[in-house]
């Protein structure tokens, strides 16, 4: 039986009894589908699939089972890495594009019960229902999807010594990553209670430690733990052997990447609770302006800096949103090309670039400053409109751009299920960290207006930028100071630590004040043709090759 | 006594720990002492609003109030904004919170004239932060010192709460500010950090080196 410690720690006063998975017992399945007997199963599901389209062969699936299985039983990397990044997803393709894959029951005799494979199976079972099954995970489904991963969890954490097993890094981020979506789907799900049925608010009232957030924070916790991954990361920054300090499990490229992948699930958790401070405090350890071994999963990386840009952003940080946007960016513009076959992968990542060039945009118009010239094409090509709308004071433009870009923030409580006082209750965490936004961006309203101002003189009178603005003097001094004020911004220096830094203003536009005359300084660029011409010189090179191949 | 406090706290907020509810009234305890000491500890103020969002029973509407006083101590810091996001906004419309939002708001802009007078007409909203107002005026001093170069006493007084004169030139004196004869406090050489900056390109030889030497 697997030991509850893991889930147990995070259940403080009121939850005094803790539910084994075992006490919840799953309402009847509906088994009408099958015999009960695998083989019989199997029979009928090749019926069943060969009725929608004569060219299945279910022997398909199963040989591509006993081989996965063959594969994690032998550690054969290499094999289980085809086998889930390619192997899977051809059958899914073929096969179950929008049903789900046999249930694990059906699976268990083809694969001789192994459990560990069958957890792994099932791992991959639910999220494949998650993203591909028009109706959604039923609630049984999603409660049973929590507790494999609690069996999963528990069966890497509570082993005396090292569990021996590895699995791809992608997989590794695929769980983290999915077990937080997961948590994610489930507490917004949770809290539209206006369209349940009194049964569902039953179930949720009676099961409050499915998809607790206390369960999702403690797995985290522990892996970081288990694995010393801070303490690797430490000595890593300074130039030592992680492996000195890693520690008997540690020292495993599962306990690593596990941990290492729970700091980044942090960073997502903490931020989609609203906790910017604690986000970017939980990845002090890693040095993101260097190149790191442990960041070679793209999705992992990407993940990573729009979660951190946005915490920039919130905290009024600019110039170091800036940065880390335009990074990631210039980065997903060069490596786009390599995940085009991998279709899903394909469009989460597109679909996080859209966003961050949206966040990018937004913190560009609040805090103009020069950024790389290839990101900045794109941006003038896609975003000039919107820009010039929020740089005309456009609240609602803001507000449109906030709620497309930013995280589906979440509640870590349930709603009161007895009674609903707000009506939109699923919707408060976002409310929330719109109205922040909002009003942060208020606050600077009239600062691109006077900058534009600004940038016309290099000695402009007080008087008459107060006729220009059509306000008093005093008042416009107060607006110059909260100008100065909001360009001022923390920005990081030096060190891993993502919170420290000093304060920096490397607004384009900069002025002072000298008795009643404002002194204007701005920044002129010449136009770079450096990387122009690199990049006209590799694409020469590239054209060059190409020939050469289509002559040979 | 304070730093022993700190440390305690400290431990309190490691890892999973951090969302143990039992640790809210030693933390609310400190947030007091805080307010008492003028002493400041923003992760250990966080900590305890997190529990409140975790366990919306415990919720205490003075503690966030004073809190969030606190964070408008560390202004120019977002400390505030980071506190903020964590508040129902349900919440943020009860007093005294919605005061202190009034309060932020004001600050935030630098309408430092309007929030003097909201504090002389209702000296309460301070809930006995020790030495607040002495910390907005380092803010003000803080947003004075990049805006001007020189200002006119009289104005830099209006800013500071309108302080008698000798309290206004030790502020002067604080940040090693001038007085001059003709009435302006001349802040520092200003053209000395902002000047027009003409940002032309410079290729190194070294960042161009590799890519001659492949196309030779």
């Amino acid at each position: 039986m697997w030991s509850d410690q893991y889930v147990e720690d995070a259940v403080y006063e009121g939850h005094q009894e803790f539910a084994s998975p075992y006490a919840y017992q799953p309402p009847a399945y509906n088994y009408e589908k099958h015999t009960g007997d695998p083989r019989q199963d199997m029979e009928y599901e090749r019926q069943y699939q060969s009725t929608q389209s004569t060219f299945i062969v279910p022997d398909v699936i199963k040989n591509f089972l006993t081989y996965f299985r063959k594969c994690i039983k032998d550690q054969n990397v290499y094999g289980i890495q085809d086998a889930y990044e390619n192997g899977f997803s051809k059958l899914t393709e073929r096969f179950f594009k929008t049903n789900p894959w046999p249930d694990a029951e059906v699976v268990a005799p083809i694969v001789q019960n192994d459990p560990v494979f069958l957890n792994l199976y099932k791992e991959l079972y639910y999220r494949h229902i998650y993203a591909r099954v028009a109706s959604g995970p039923t609630l049984d489904q999603q409660f049973e999807s929590y507790y494999n991963y609690c069996n999963l969890f528990n069966y890497i954490l509570n082993a005396d010594e090292p569990v021996g097993l590895q699995l791809p890094n992608q997989w590794l981020w695929d769980i983290i990553d999915e077990f937080i979506y997961q948590f994610q789907s489930f507490s917004i799900y949770r809290c539209k209670i206006s369209k349940k049925l009194p049964e569902e608010i039953d179930v949720l009232r009676n099961n409050p430690k499915i998809w607790n957030v206390h369960s999702v924070l403690n797995v985290l916790h522990s892996l970081v733990e288990k694995s010393n991954i801070n303490k690797q990361l430490e000595v890593y920054a300074s130039g030592g052997d992680p492996d000195s300090v890693a520690g008997e499990f540690g020292q495993q490229s599962l306990y690593k990447m596990l941990g290492y992948f729970s700091l980044i699930g942090l960073l997502r958790l903490h931020s989609l609770l609203g906790d910017y401070y604690q986000a970017l405090k939980v990845l002090e350890n890693i040095d993101f302006n260097k190149k790191n071994m442990y960041s070679r999963v793209p999705a992992c990386q990407i993940t990573t800096f729009y979660y951190v840009g946005f915490a920039y952003m919130m905290m009024r940080r600019y110039q170091d949103a800036i940065r880390t946007f335009s990074n990631i960016l210039l980065y997903i513009q060069r490596t786009k090309q390599m995940f085009q076959t991998r279709v899903q992968m394909y469009d989460q990542i597109t679909k996080m670039n859209d966003k961050m060039y949206t966040l990018l945009a937004i913190c560009l118009v609040l805090h103009p400053i020069r950024i790389d010239e290839s990101v900045h094409s794109q941006l003038r090509e896609k975003f000039a409109d919107k820009m010039l709308r929020m740089s005309k004071a456009d609240l609602s433009e803001f507000e449109q751009n906030f709620s497309f870009a930013c995280p589906k923030f979440l509640s870590p409580v349930p709603p009161n299920y007895e009674a609903v006082t707000v009506l939109n209750f699923h919707k408060e965490p976002f409310m929330l960290q719109c109205k922040v936004f909002i009003e942060e961006v208020s606050q600077q309203l009239l600062i691109p207006t006077i900058r534009s101002y600004l940038k016309l003189y290099t000695t402009l009178p007080i008087q008459k930028l107060a006729i220009f603005m059509e306000m008093t003097e005093d008042e416009l001094k107060t607006h110059l100071m909260c100008f100065k004020h909001k360009m001022k911004n923390v920005v990081w220096t030096k060190g891993t630590s993502g919170l420290e830094g000093e304060f920096q203003s490397a607004s384009e536009v900069d002025f002072y004040i000298d008795k009643d005359m404002v002194h204007i300084a701005d920044t002129k660029v010449a136009r770079r043709y450096g990387d122009f011409f690199i990049r006209q010189i590799h694409k020469f090179e590239e054209i060059t090759r190409g020939l050469k191949t289509i002559q040979a | 006594m304070a730093d022993a406090m700190r440390a305690t706290v400290a431990t309190l907020l490691k890892g999973i720990d951090r969302y143990n509810p039992e640790n809210l009234s030693t933390l609310e305890r400190y947030v007091d002492m805080q307010i008492r000491e003028n002493t400041y500890d923003l992760e250990a103020n966080l900590g305890v609003l997190k529990l409140y969002q975790f366990n919306p029973g415990y919720y205490q509407t003075n503690v966030t109030a004073q809190i969030l006083m606190k964070a408008l101590t560390n202004l120019p810091h977002t400390d505030f904004t980071l506190c903020k996001c964590l508040i129902d906004t349900v919440r943020q419309a009860e007093e005294p919170v919605f005061n202190v939002m009034k309060l932020a708001d004001m600050l935030e802009t630098c309408r430092f004239q309007d929030f003097w007078i909201t504090l002389q007409k209702e000296p309460d909203v301070t809930m006995g932060v020790k030495g607040f107002e002495d910390s907005i005026r380092k803010f003000v001093c803080h947003v004075v010192g990049t805006t001007y170069q020189t200002i006119p006493f009289e104005h830099l007084t209006e800013l500071l709460g309108g302080i008698p004169d000798s309290q206004v030139k030790s502020w002067i004196n604080k940040y090693g500010w001038q007085l001059g004869s003709d009435g302006n406090v001349y802040i520092t050489n200003q053209e000395d950090n902002i000047k027009t900056k003409n940002i032309t390109e410079k290729i190194t030889f070294d960042s161009v080196a590799a890519i001659m030497a492949s196309h030779r």
